[in-house]
């Protein structure tokens, strides 16, 4: 009996609960296609790396519960609003001599119906995603897509039934909850009852919307000048200074807002432009704290799906010139010790018995300072922005420099020419010039280099943009010298380059990442107590991707998450606002209202609602964008990537809410 | 005088075949301009139904309504809600307020939906205000008024537009006596100073008395109609009376 009322109610409001149920699935959806990736081919491909895998998993689970605790959050308050409504629905019920319990029975059936529904549906919509997200990980991941097969995840499906069902349970608890406090008045009259608008007084909202104003430019001056660099407690003032005035600006925009629009006559007495004011000034009046919060919410997930795109392509760029050998290794020179056993990257080797095979080329080099820092070569062009992130990029310091004899040994092994180098004359191997536009200035500029009060004419034109080694570094600088340069030099590394066989491709690397193993595990440490750290070329590009897709990965996770969050929580306020606002439509349209005209209102009130907390967090991102940009540097793509994204989603909800409230609204009589 | 409104042979029938409700059966009368007419009757006699075919909300099955030498009962659906934009103006008996705006705004609105121009606006509103005393309480909102401001503010925006028929139902319904004698006699003075057309639908006979001429509808006919002439209220209330009570029913609402 109870169960049948329940699925008819659930069938009658269906266009009450159609953004619930969507909302539901989405969001079991995408936590399932996030939780079946370990199981995807291309992830597996990865499994040789354990470690990866071991930070994969558990930065999911831990993601996992997070994302479980904001959609805890926001199925409570979803739910909240669908009793709110109903309100008068069960006050009937209870005039009809049913008790407490016995509608909170009705309501248990009506959640786990929906939360049923809506599980099966988003576990099978999310088998079918993830499978988009497995191309997009094996793109990432550049594993090519030849062993891509149709994979369901069992361990997935069983960990959202869990999480979900957990959550499904705590909101029927929370029912019973919010039914036992009802009174039977309330619920009855629950139509009448009417937002108060909280701020009334013309001079004091403008006065707030003025200190809103300070505060947020403040904020911004305070993130720009320092980025991200500022310590702790320095950064964590101005976030509490951001919010406050982001707080303060959804509290008294509203109200600023409507006297501003009431100066102006011409807006304000066209159409029914005072009644569009009107009830926008008091939704927002009444919502401004969860307006707030989804304006930060949607901040954050800008900045997210900026970042994690940009890092992808920050890598792959900076990886370019730092990919030309297959593998390198470097001894840190002990300057102090003259013994050449512990300073020599050759005599190392062979100590602990490593031996080259005729087929892999390889080529031994020193790398020395100089006694001259890139600050003082550059200072001219610098700004202090620049000067912090060449600090920050290790790149700051003495100039690394190498011998021109050396230099044509190691280009030697790719097949180039030697170069020749006057005693006069200096090469530029670097690609800082990617990052500013400093070094190519200098070069344009001026063409000497003073060492030690000598002057040495640059012999390049622009940089050499390939480095001497592999590295998984993003920035280098060197400069070539002449052999018989006559400054002061420090040994620093003594280092080789090796180029395989491509016959013998992969037994050379093997050999080469098992030796590297074990030099980072210090395993040779009593033969040789000297410090050798080495790489080869597809480590290195497996830690990069690795950490690439793993950053893209949860950056998509949480910010897919935090969008659908405040998309459906606006999209709910609104139609919840819509059904309360259904007498003031009605008497709209008995005055002679048009219904294109009420259309019209519903859509601006709508796109205003929606529009606002976007607009805010998309400066907000602008700011903090910049303020991030001396960490990466943003590419057009991932601009393009990640604001469609946004924008579809969110643009969904919005649709999906405006024809809502039309519908609910049109069709009220 | 000039007809504003005239009703030809309209019926209004509800239901389909075999089980027909007539709801309007063959009423015809007319309103000349600055006329205050009142329509009575018992529920269910079809009064409501009798407005709502005039105010254009509902259509007639046959007959013609002509309101200022235009057949409204061939207009399109557009045209119509220009007409009821236009021509009407309407009283209810729950004010229909918009509680989020003001006095002003409410009143505003009726303007600013003809897209009136916008100085004409404030200069027409403060007129109304003045003509209906509520030029104090113009920047209050509907939640700090009694019902009788309210019903006076709903007053004024329905004049405010200057249309050739008010349109009011059940105008003292929703009011305690106080109010609706005021409200009332701002009604007669419309009427009287301003030549308004009023078209007043109320069971209430008090309330009936301050026209000038009351049909009785039974049954969705008229059935009796009587003109104040040169009697004074108090006369013209006991003929009403006597007729509703020959009408039968709704003794409960006699006083």
């Amino acid at each position: 009996m109870y169960s049948k009322i329940a699925i008819n109610n659930v069938k009658m409001s269906f266009r009450d609960y159609a953004i619930y149920f969507l909302t539901l699935t989405l969001a079991v959806c995408i936590f399932y296609s996030f939780n079946s990736i370990e199981s995807q081919n291309a992830i597996l491909e990865l499994n040789k790396n354990a470690t990866f895998m071991l930070t994969l998993n558990k930065l999911i689970a831990g993601t996992s519960i997070f994302v479980s605790f904001v959609l805890g959050g926001l199925i409570i308050y979803a739910n909240k609003f669908l009793i709110k409504k109903r309100k008068k629905e069960l006050g009937i019920y209870m005039t009809l001599g049913m008790s407490k319990g016995k509608i909170s029975i009705i309501l248990l059936f009506e959640t786990f119906l929906i939360g049923t529904v809506s599980l099966v549906a988003g576990i099978l919509l999310g088998i079918i995603g993830s499978q988009g997200l497995s191309i997009l990980v094996a793109n990432i991941l550049s594993v090519d897509m030849d062993k891509y097969k149709f994979v369901i995840s069992s361990s997935a499906v069983i960990k959202s039934i869990l999480y979900f069902g957990i959550i499904f349970l705590l909101v029927m608890i929370f029912n019973q909850f919010t039914i036992s406090k009802y009174k039977l008045i309330d619920m009855l009259n629950a139509a009448k009852k009417n937002e108060e608008v909280k701020l009334k007084n013309a001079f004091v909202s403008v006065l707030l919307f003025m200190l809103s104003m300070v505060l947020l430019t403040i904020a911004y001056t305070r993130i720009l000048k320092t980025g991200l660099n500022a310590d702790n407690t320095e950064l964590l003032v101005t976030i509490t200074i951001g919010f406050i005035g982001t707080l303060l600006f959804f509290f008294s925009l509203s109200n600023f807002f409507v006297h501003i629009v009431q100066k102006s006559k011409r807006i304000y007495l066209k159409d029914i432009n005072i009644f569009i004011i009107r009830q926008i000034n008091n939704k927002i009046n009444t919502n401004f704290l969860s307006m707030t919060l989804i304006c930060l919410m949607l901040f954050v997930t800008i900045t997210l799906l900026f970042a994690a795109f940009d890092l992808k392509g920050t890598i792959d760029r900076n990886s370019a010139g730092n990919r030309d050998y297959d593998a390198s290794a470097f001894l840190i020179v002990d300057n102090k010790n003259e013994n050449t056993m512990v300073n020599d990257i050759e005599e190392y080797l062979n100590a602990i018995n490593f031996k080259f095979s005729t087929n892999e080329k390889h080529a031994f080099y020193s790398e020395y300072k100089l006694n001259i820092t890139i600050e003082d070569l550059l200072s001219k062009y610098l700004s202090m922005q620049e000067q912090i992130h060449l600090e920050q990029n290790y790149l700051g310091g003495k100039i690394s420099a190498i011998t021109i004899s050396d230099y044509n040994s190691i280009i030697k092994l790719n097949g180039y020419d030697p170069i020749e180098l006057k005693k006069n004359e200096v090469l530029v191997v670097s690609n800082y010039s990617r990052v500013n536009s400093a070094l190519p200035d200098y070069m344009k500029n001026e063409n000497i280099i003073n060492i030690e009060n000598k002057a040495y004419t640059i012999k390049n034109q622009a940089p050499i943009e390939e480095n001497i080694k592999v590295t998984g570094g993003n920035e280098f600088f060197y400069l070539v010298i002449p052999d018989n340069f006559s400054g002061d030099l420090q040994l620093e590394f003594t280092s080789f380059n090796v180029i395989y066989d491509d016959n013998n491709y992969e037994n050379s690397e093997e050999k080469f990442s098992n030796l590297f193993n074990n030099l980072f595990e210090d395993k040779y440490r009593d033969i040789n107590p000297a410090l050798v750290i080495g790489s080869t070329k597809n480590q290195i590009q497996d830690k990069d991707n690795g950490f690439a897709a793993l950053i893209v990965f949860l950056g998509l996770f949480l910010g897919l998450i935090f969008i659908i969050s405040s998309a459906a929580i606006m999209a709910l306020q609104q139609l919840s606002d819509a059904s309360d606002s259904l007498e003031r439509y009605k008497s709209l349209k008995k005055i002679g209202v048009t219904e294109k005209l009420i259309n019209k209102a519903i859509l601006r009130q709508s796109l205003i609602y929606f529009l606002l907390p976007l607009g805010l967090a998309v400066i907000h991102s602008i700011v903090g964008i910049s303020a991030v940009n001396n960490i990466f540097t943003f590419h057009y793509q991932s601009i393009i990537v990640s604001s469609s994204l946004l924008l579809i989603i969110y643009g969904a909800y919005f649709y999906a809410t405006y024809a809502g409230v039309k519908n609910i609204i049109n069709n009220s009589n | 005088m000039q007809n504003i409104l005239s009703v030809e042979k309209i019926e209004k029938y509800y239901g389909n075949k075999g089980n027909i409700t007539k709801a309007i059966d063959n009423i015809s009368f007319r309103v000349s301009k600055g006329e205050f007419l009142g329509i009575m009757g018992p529920s269910g006699s079809g009064k409501t139904t009798l407005l709502n075919c005039i105010s254009t909300i509902d259509n007639v099955t046959t007959g013609k309504i002509i309101i200022n030498n235009k057949d409204i009962t061939v207009l399109k659906a557009k045209a119509l809600e220009e007409f009821r934009r236009d021509e009407l103006g309407f009283i209810f008996q729950d004010f229909n307020l918009l509680d989020t705006l003001s006095a002003y705004e409410n009143i505003a609105l009726a303007l600013t939906i003809q897209k009136r121009d916008v100085k004409e606006i404030d200069h027409l509103i403060k007129n109304v205000a003045k003509k209906l005393e509520i030029t104090e309480i113009l920047n209050k909102f509907p939640f700090q008024l009694s019902g009788g401001q309210k019903q006076r503010v709903a007053c004024a925006r329905a004049l405010v537009t200057d249309p050739s028929l008010i349109l009011a139902d059940e105008p003292t319904g929703a009011l305690d006596s106080k109010s609706a004698r005021l409200l009332l006699d701002s009604f007669e003075k419309l009427n009287k100073e301003y030549q308004s057309t009023i078209l007043m639908v109320t069971h209430d006979s008090f309330t009936a008395s301050y026209a000038n001429r009351i049909l009785f509808i039974k049954d969705g006919r008229i059935f009796n109609e009587i003109i104040r002439g040169n009697d004074t209220r108090k006369e013209f209330f006991n003929k009403i009376i006597e007729v509703v009570t020959l009408l039968g029913g709704d003794v409960g609402n006699v006083l």
